[in-house]
């Protein structure tokens, strides 16, 4: 198992700190792919297992396969071998319509850019996975507009994200996330277009959600700056989780 | 097209599709311009295209043999004199009792040849009740000498125009008819010349001689009619409302009406008018099918871009949980808008200028002075727009069909955006 810590955690684990129960377990988990004439091996027999409530970064250089990995763990992508579990159900032996079931109950995104549908206002959007989830009206908006509080834009509820900064949208985003209860969510470099000071509040916002929810983070990275805040620090190199 | 729960996020895909066809404001309007435009020039063209063809039926169908005639079997394809109807009526009493919402015309044809000293032709021999046969409205608009016929004329005739320049006569000249008659004999009667008219119509100025019903008669008895049966060789009914053609036909054959007579609709009377209507048809649905493949092209176009512009959106959405039909329904939605929108201002624009022309009507007067005339009818150099409730059923039909299906494959595209590609574009 490959591990590697931090100040905060003073542990360097693959695994999750002992007492926690695992959500997400990869085994043997490796990704290939064609790109032109190349093949490319993204992910190269990952072993990670991610316990529930933990608020975990995913760090590593460009091309390390941050994201093939969280898109495996998000139900995005399918391995090529290997198996990913998340809350006990494998997603390798998922159909399309399955994982999309899976993704809209189990999984909240925040990805980097382009988080938002551009012609709904924040409170739409943050309601938009709960109506596909199939909740009553009245509880969507409860809901929606509990979690726009929680980020601190109650009063952006009815903007459209054209009309928000990037470090408003991101919150949002978070909110749409958390709002749709899933039990984990994945966000994809959700700080690479802040500024560092909205960059340091979208992290303790999500690791104040975390406490507070008792909401799983995986979130990937490449800033060093903002790895401070994380509670569990997984580094990626070349496919491989790196040995601490 | 459920969520993976099995539910339609119906409100929120009327929401973002209506939201995103006004994403790019300006693409949409000259979209909606092009459609709207198109299908106004679409819905005048057929406007005055089926109010010509209206006007010429009508016209053909007053001067003509009405909406539906009865005669004798056979009559059409070979109209001998002798074909007549004995009990001519009785007959009509037969179809007066009927209730027919219109009028009852007995009438004479009789195929002649009309000789002066001039000159002899082949004539239609036509005899009516002057004073109430709808061909009276029409005919005697048209006189350029001389007077309208009386009833009981036993020797009056009004002639065309050309007719009378061929028989070299005028008003108060002699003409002598000669009929063949069924055992090869010949029957003759001599007329004389009431009036000249002039319809503009070749078929009508050239070979049409009119009289009263009593002259006519004269040329049955000689093949053996009984006068106080007041023989004909057919009825002509005129509907007052014309598109109850089908159920008085079906009516009046339901009827126990003597043997060997048969009823006929207007288009089998006059089969060339049909051909040409369906001909001339033929043109407009060309530049409809032109019309509507820009149309098609200018939605695809539309729609197709907004598509491609929005693939990581389409991956976000599918990432969050939208299943693949949904999009696809949203995309359809989209177009749905856009053509609901366009109709809207289509109908809009079209049904201004309907109005407009079916109250003042497009003058073609320069161009026809007379009215146009053309297989055996004429169309009057005023037309008068005119709509049907099926017209418009039809082209508003249309264009919904041909947008949806425009926006088919765009939202095929859409249905195959993976999450996984999209997001990485």
């Amino acid at each position: 198992m490959n591990t590697q810590t931090t100040e905060a955690s003073a542990q360097s684990f693959s695994q999750p700190m002992a007492g926690t129960k695992p959500l997400v377990v990869m085994e043997g988990v490796t990704k290939r792919y064609r790109q032109g004439d190349v093949m490319v091996e993204a992910l190269r027999g990952v072993n990670l297992t991610l316990a529930e409530g933990e608020f975990s970064a995913l760090v590593g250089p460009s091309g390390s396969g941050k994201t093939t990995l969280l898109n495996m763990i998000g139900a995005l992508d399918k391995p090529t071998s290997g198996r990913v579990s998340l809350n006990g159900t494998d997603l390798t032996q998922l159909s399309g319509a399955k994982l999309s079931a899976f993704r809209l109950h189990q999984v909240g995104f925040v990805f980097q850019a382009y988080n938002l549908v551009p012609v709904l206002t924040a409170l739409e959007n943050v309601a938009f996975v709960m109506v596909l989830q199939g909740r009553p009206p009245k509880e969507i908006e409860q809901r929606a507009m509990h979690y726009l509080e929680r980020v601190e834009l109650a009063d952006l509820a009815h903007r459209r994200p054209k009309a928000m900064s990037g470090g408003q949208q991101q919150r949002v985003a978070v909110a749409r996330a958390l709002a749709a209860e899933p039990r984990l969510v994945l966000a994809d470099e959700p700080t690479a277009n802040l500024d560092t000071h909205t960059a340091f509040d979208l992290l303790d916002l999500m690791h104040e959600l975390n406490r507070e929810e008792k909401m799983t983070f995986l979130f990937s990275t490449h800033d060093q700056r903002v790895l401070e805040r994380a509670s569990r620090v997984i580094s990626l190199h070349d496919g491989k989780i790196e040995e601490g | 097209m459920n969520t993976p729960d099995g539910k339609t996020p119906w409100k929120s895909l009327v929401r973002i599709s209506w939201r995103s066809l006004w994403r790019n404001r300006r693409r949409t309007y000259i979209t909606l311009s092009g459609i709207s435009l198109g299908f106004a020039l679409t819905v005048f063209f057929i406007g005055i295209g089926d109010g010509g063809h209206n006007n010429m039926i009508r016209n053909a169908v007053n001067m003509g043999d009405g909406h539906l005639t009865i005669q004798r079997e056979g009559y059409l394809d070979a109209p001998m004199n002798h074909l007549f109807i004995a009990q001519g009526k009785q007959l009509e009493q037969q179809l007066l009792q009927a209730g027919i919402p219109g009028r009852v015309a007995p009438r004479i044809q009789l195929q002649v040849l009309a000789s002066t000293s001039g000159n002899s032709i082949g004539a239609a021999l036509t005899g009516i009740q002057p004073e109430t046969d709808p061909k009276t409205n029409q005919l005697k608009k048209g006189l350029v000498t001389g007077e309208w016929l009386t009833t009981g004329d036993p020797q009056g005739v009004v002639v065309g125009a050309r007719m009378a320049e061929k028989l070299k006569v005028k008003t108060g000249s002699k003409i002598v008819l000669m009929a063949g008659s069924e055992g090869g004999g010949t029957n003759t009667h001599l007329v004389r010349v009431r009036g000249v008219f002039r319809t503009g119509i070749e078929e009508y100025d050239s070979f049409v001689m009119i009289s009263s019903l009593d002259m006519a008669q004269a040329f049955l008895v000689d093949e053996g009619a009984n006068p106080a049966g007041r023989p004909v060789t057919r009825v002509a009914v005129f509907l007052d409302d014309e598109s109850a053609m089908g159920l008085w036909k079906a009516r009046l054959k339901a009827l126990s009406l003597p043997a060997g007579l048969v009823v006929l609709d207007w288009q089998e009377m006059m089969p060339q008018l049909v051909s040409f209507v369906a001909f001339d048809n033929i043109g407009n649905y060309i530049s409809l099918v032109f019309i509507f493949t820009m149309v098609a092209f200018g939605i695809l176009n539309t729609i197709m871009m907004g598509v491609l512009e929005r693939t990581r959106e389409f991956g976000l959405l599918r990432a969050l949980g939208m299943s693949p039909w949904a999009l696809f329904t949203l995309v359809v939605m989209e177009t749905f808008w856009l053509s609901l929108t366009a109709l809207a201002i289509g109908w809009v624009l079209g049904g201004g200028l309907h109005a407009y022309f079916a109250l003042w009507g497009l003058d073609m007067s320069a161009m026809y002075p007379g009215g146009m005339a053309t297989s055996g009818t004429v169309m009057d150099s005023v037309i008068y727009s005119e709509l049907s409730g099926a017209r418009v059923g039809m082209l508003t039909g249309l264009i919904l069909g041909i947008t949806l299906l425009s926006g088919l494959y765009p939202a095929y595209r859409a249905l195959r955006v993976t999450p996984l590609q999209a997001l990485q574009t």
